[in-house]
């Protein structure tokens, strides 16, 4: 019976171990919107892991550009409402009553800080930009390291 | 002079029962009688070929017992091969996970992947002018008000 425990121990081990590793924003109602409107005409999505981008550490790196989309970005804000419970605001511009730049530090996830930045401008056309970024640099160095960047 | 054994059998009683043994004609009964009688240690010489036979059969007639460990032990090995397999499918497919998709079109060319990436980024750092933004419209409040003042006095 022993060397039956023994046996089973180790792929349950392996899997519970691995699986909080999956898809740390899979939790996240942000991901709907990655889900949704990553691969449909006037959006560009891109995703990079583990990559060193310009500078920038990320361990996963999420991105969402969508034009002349108003509807997606009251998804995106209803999405966010959502995420924000329990996390930090880091940042909320709001003009005429909506909010249109939200920078958000949420929880961490094992040793990963992650970080949610969402725009959406009217000029020169209606642009929305979603940004989901993991990373083991605390979410204000990176934060800092985004915004210094022009 | 007869023998008596302790299974009451004689040794001419057991060699006609063994007789007819052979011949196939001993009753389950009779059977057990004779098991009985050859199951003794003291006996001839001439007798060691019919112990032997049902110390035989006593040998097949073990109950062989189904034995569910090498059953469990195989089903453990091959959910451990399982286990790993999906693990060593699941970092593959995370580790080729740089992409990009523009206009739902699937871009693998990681430097696209990245200046894209970075163009993505720069809509955050380059809009940080919320003070301007705002100004505007605050400009443009203040100038619908004053033209709807110019009503008000109606």
């Amino acid at each position: 019976m022993k060397s039956i425990k023994q046996y089973l121990i180790l792929p349950l081990m392996v899997l519970f171990g691995i699986s909080p590793a999956i898809k740390a924003q899979s939790d996240l109602q942000i991901s709907k919107v990655f889900d949704l409107y990553g691969e449909k005409k006037g959006v560009v999505m891109v995703e990079l892991t583990d990559e060193m981008l310009d500078g920038y550490d990320f361990s996963l790196f999420k991105s969402l550009t969508i034009l002349n989309n108003p509807s997606a970005a009251d998804f995106i804000r209803k999405c966010l409402s959502k995420d924000e419970v329990g996390a930090k605001k880091v940042k909320q511009v709001v003009a005429n009553g909506i909010p249109t730049s939200i920078y958000l530090q949420l929880a961490r996830k094992g040793e990963l800080y992650r970080l949610i930045l969402f725009n959406e401008t009217l000029r020169p056309e209606h642009k929305i930009t979603l940004i989901y970024i993991e990373s083991k640099n605390d979410s204000e160095d990176v934060l800092k390291l985004i915004l210094k960047k022009k | 002079m007869k023998i008596r054994i302790k299974n009451k059998i004689t040794f001419s009683e057991a060699d006609k029962l063994i007789e007819r043994y052979y011949d196939g004609l001993t009753s389950a009964d009779e059977e057990k009688q004779l098991r009985s009688f050859l199951s003794q240690s003291t006996l001839p010489e001439r007798y060691k070929p019919e112990q032997a036979i049902f110390g035989y059969f006593d040998g097949k007639k073990k109950k062989v017992q189904f034995s569910l460990r090498p059953t469990i032990r195989w089903a453990s090995v091959a959910a451990v091969i399982l286990a790993s397999v999906f693990i060593a499918k699941l970092y593959l497919t995370e580790k080729q996970s740089d992409y990009a998709f523009i206009d739902g079109k699937k871009i693998t060319n990681m430097s696209e992947i990245k200046s894209q990436a970075l163009a993505s980024l720069s809509d955050i750092s380059a809009k940080n002018n919320e003070v301007e933004d705002g100004l505007k419209n605050v400009n443009n409040d203040e100038l619908i008000k004053k033209q709807l003042d110019v009503f008000s006095g109606f």
